[in-house]
C-alpha cells in the first residue's frame, strides 16, 4: 500500500508534490474539526462589534452617521468570515520547531518548509466552511434586509482580494516567527500584534468611523488590507478603480514581507547551523 | 521553613475558624510554589507589561470611537465606560492568573488518569483542582485595569467610599460567578473526556463583558443577562462602583453567586462519584 502511493506520486513530477501536501494537511485539519469550530466561535470580536453598533444604531433612532442596522450587519459579517479565512498560526509552528531542533528533519528535504506551512494553513481553511456559512445565514436572518454582497463580479473579487490578504498575514506571522532563531519570545511579539490588531484591521468599526488622525495613520499600514478593504469589496462600498488600487497595495504588502521573509530566513539558517542545533 | 508550614497546614485545627485559617494557608503555600517556579522567567515580563500597556491603550481608543458621534455607549459617558473596561480588564487577568493555570489542566488529569493522585490528598478535591497554580504573568493586566479604573473613577463625581465599598463585594461576586461558570464547564470532562478548549467558548463571548449590557440590542441582551451571565459579571459591579445602584439587580447578582457556586459543588461531587479512572 505504502509502495503504491509512493509509485503514484513520484512520476507525475512537480504539481503531485503540492498535491500530496495538501491532501496530507486536509485529512490531518479534518480530524480537528471540533477543535476549529471551537477556535472559530472564539474569534468572536467582529459578532459582538456587530451587535454593540447595531445597538447603537437603535439607541440613536436608526443610524450611525450613515451606518443603518444593515450596513453594520453586512460589514461585521463579511469582517468576521475575512478573518476566519486570514487566520495564520505559523508564528507558533515556527518558533516550537526552531526552539526544539524539529526544524532540523524538516531541512533535509527538497522543499523550503514554507509550503507545508502554507498547506496546513490552506486546507485548515476548508474545515472552516460550513460553520462559516451557518453564521451567516444566521446573521442574516436576525438583521433582515441585509445585503452581503451586491453582485457576482463583488463576490469574485472578494475571492481574490482575501487570498492576498491571507498572504500579507501568514507572512508578517512567519517573519515574526523567524524572530524565534535570535530570541526566545518570538511569540510574545506575536501576541503583541494580537493585542493591537482588532482595531488596526477594522474588526472593531469600519475605519469610516475613526477619528481622522487615527485613519490617516493606519492607511499607511498593512493591517487594514487585511480585513477593512476585502471588506469594503464584497459589500460593494468599493469599486472600480479603486478595486484596482486596493488589489495593488495588497500585491504590493506581498512582496515586501516576501521579501523581507526570504532574508531573514537566509540569515536565521546560518544562525541556526551555527548553534549547532 | 517550607516543610514545617506544610506540616501545620495540613494537621489542621478544629472548628471553622481552624478550618478556614487551613485552606487559607494551603492556598498561601501553593502560590509561593508556582510564584518561585515561574520567577526563573522573568524576562517575559518585559513584553508582558508592553502588552497589556498597549491593549489598554487601544481599548480607550476603542472606547473614543465608539462614542464618537457624539451619542452616549447605552446610556453611559466616556469614563463610566473606562470605569467598566477596567474592570473588564481586571477580571480578565484574574482569570488567567487563577482559573486558566488550574482547571485547564482538569481535563488532561481526567483523561490521563492523573486525577486519582488528587483524589487521593487528604483535603478537598475541589479545592485542590482549583487552587493549585497561579500565574504570575498576568500581573500587568491585572495592574493596567486597576489603573484605568482609578483614573477613570477620579473623573466622576457620584463616586463615594460606600459606592467603591458596595463595588469591591460585588467584583466579589463577580469573580465567584466566573469562577463557577469555569469550573462546571470544565468539570464535564468527566463525562465529555477531550473539552481542554471548551473554556475558550466561554473566552470568546466573555469579551462582550467589556462593553455595558445595555448597549446591545434586546436578543443579545437577554443572553447575556440569562444564558451567559456576562451582565452579573461586569455590568452590575460596574454600576454600584459609579453609585448608580439598583437594588434588584444587586440580589439578583447575589443569588446567581451563591446559587451557581452550589451548582457547580453538586456537579463536582456527582463527578467524582462516577469517576473511574482513565483505564476502566
Amino acid at each position: 500500500m505504502k509502495r503504491m502511493v509512493a509509485t503514484k506520486y513520484r512520476d507525475t513530477g512537480r504539481p503531485s508534490k503540492a498535491r500530496t501536501l495538501l491532501e496530507v494537511w486536509f485529512a490531518n485539519m479534518s480530524a480537528y474539526r471540533a477543535e476549529i469550530v471551537i477556535w472559530m466561535l472564539t474569534g468572536s470580536i467582529p459578532l459582538i462589534m456587530l451587535a454593540v453598533w447595531i445597538g447603537k444604531a437603535q439607541a440613536a433612532g436608526g443610524a450611525v452617521g450613515d451606518f443603518t442596522p444593515q450596513r453594520f450587519a453586512a460589514y461585521f459579517l463579511a469582517a468576521w468570515v475575512s478573518q476566519q479565512l486570514v487566520v495564520a498560526w505559523v508564528a507558533w509552528e515556527l518558533d516550537l520547531q526552531i526552539r526544539q531542533g524539529i526544524l532540523s528533519a524538516k531541512l533535509l528535504r527538497p522543499l523550503d518548509p514554507l509550503w507545508e506551512h502554507l498547506a496546513m494553513h490552506v486546507t485548515e481553511r476548508l474545515v472552516r466552511v460550513p460553520l462559516a456559512i451557518i453564521v451567516i445565514v444566521v446573521g442574516l436572518f436576525i438583521v433582515p434586509g441585509t445585503q452581503l454582497t451586491p453582485d457576482l463580479p463583488h463576490a469574485l473579487l472578494y475571492l481574490l482580494s482575501i487570498n492576498l490578504a491571507f498572504l500579507i498575514r501568514f507572512l508578517i506571522a512567519y517573519c515574526v516567527g523567524i524572530l524565534a532563531f535570535w530570541f526566545e519570545q518570538a511569540i510574545a511579539v506575536e501576541e503583541l500584534y494580537y493585542s493591537i490588531a482588532m482595531f488596526l484591521t477594522g474588526s472593531f468599526a469600519p475605519l469610516d468611523l475613526y477619528p481622522v488622525w487615527a485613519r490617516t495613520i493606519i492607511e499607511w499600514l498593512p493591517f487594514p488590507y487585511v480585513i477593512y478593504y476585502p471588506v469594503q469589496i464584497l459589500t460593494g462600498e468599493a469599486n472600480g478603480l479603486e478595486i484596482v488600487r486596493i488589489i495593488a497595495v495588497q500585491l504590493a504588502w506581498i512582496t515586501i514581507f516576501g521579501v523581507l521573509r526570504s532574508l531573514l530566513w537566509r540569515r536565521g539558517l546560518r544562525r541556526y547551523g551555527a548553534v549547532g542545533a | 521553613m517550607g516543610r514545617s508550614s506544610t506540616q501545620t497546614a495540613t494537621r489542621g485545627k478544629r472548628g471553622p475558624f481552624g478550618f478556614i485559617l487551613r485552606y487559607l494557608r494551603l492556598a498561601g503555600i501553593f502560590a509561593a510554589a508556582s510564584v518561585s517556579a515561574q520567577l526563573e522567567y522573568r524576562t517575559n515580563f518585559a513584553l508582558g507589561v508592553l502588552g497589556a500597556l498597549l491593549e489598554a491603550t487601544g481599548a480607550l481608543f476603542g472606547l473614543l470611537i465608539l462614542l464618537g458621534d457624539g451619542q452616549s455607549l447605552g446610556g453611559w459617558s466616556y469614563y463610566e465606560a473606562a470605569v467598566l473596561l477596567g474592570l473588564f480588564t481586571f477580571i480578565q487577568g484574574m482569570i488567567g492568573g487563577l482559573l486558566r493555570p488550574n482547571l485547564n489542566k482538569m481535563a488532561e488529569a481526567v483523561r490521563s488518569g492523573t486525577m486519582d493522585f488528587t483524589l487521593l490528598k487528604p483535603i478537598d478535591t475541589q479545592f485542590l483542582v482549583s487552587a493549585r497554580n497561579v500565574n504570575i504573568f498576568v500581573l500587568p493586566n491585572l495592574l493596567t485595569g486597576l489603573g484605568v479604573m482609578g483614573w477613570a473613577l477620579a473623573q466622576l463625581p457620584g463616586v463615594t467610599i460606600l459606592s467603591i465599598l458596595g463595588g469591591i463585594v460585588l467584583v466579589g461576586a463577580a469573580l465567584t460567578i466566573v469562577y463557577a461558570v469555569w469550573f462546571m464547564l470544565t468539570t464535564t470532562a468527566f463525562w465529555f473526556v477531550k473539552v481542554e478548549n471548551i473554556t475558550e467558548l466561554f473566552n470568546g463571548l466573555f469579551r462582550a463583558g467589556q462593553f455595558p449590557v445595555t448597549v446591545f440590542p434586546s436578543w443579545a441582551r437577554f443572553l447575556f443577562t440569562f444564558v451567559l451571565p456576562i451582565a452579573f459579571i461586569t455590568t452590575v459591579p460596574a454600576e454600584v462602583l459609579l453609585g448608580r445602584i439598583r437594588p434588584a439587580s444587586v440580589v439578583s447578582a447575589l443569588v446567581v453567586a451563591v446559587g451557581l457556586v452550589v451548582v457547580s459543588r453538586w456537579l463536582w461531587l456527582r463527578a467524582i462519584g462516577s469517576y473511574t479512572s482513565a483505564s476502566s
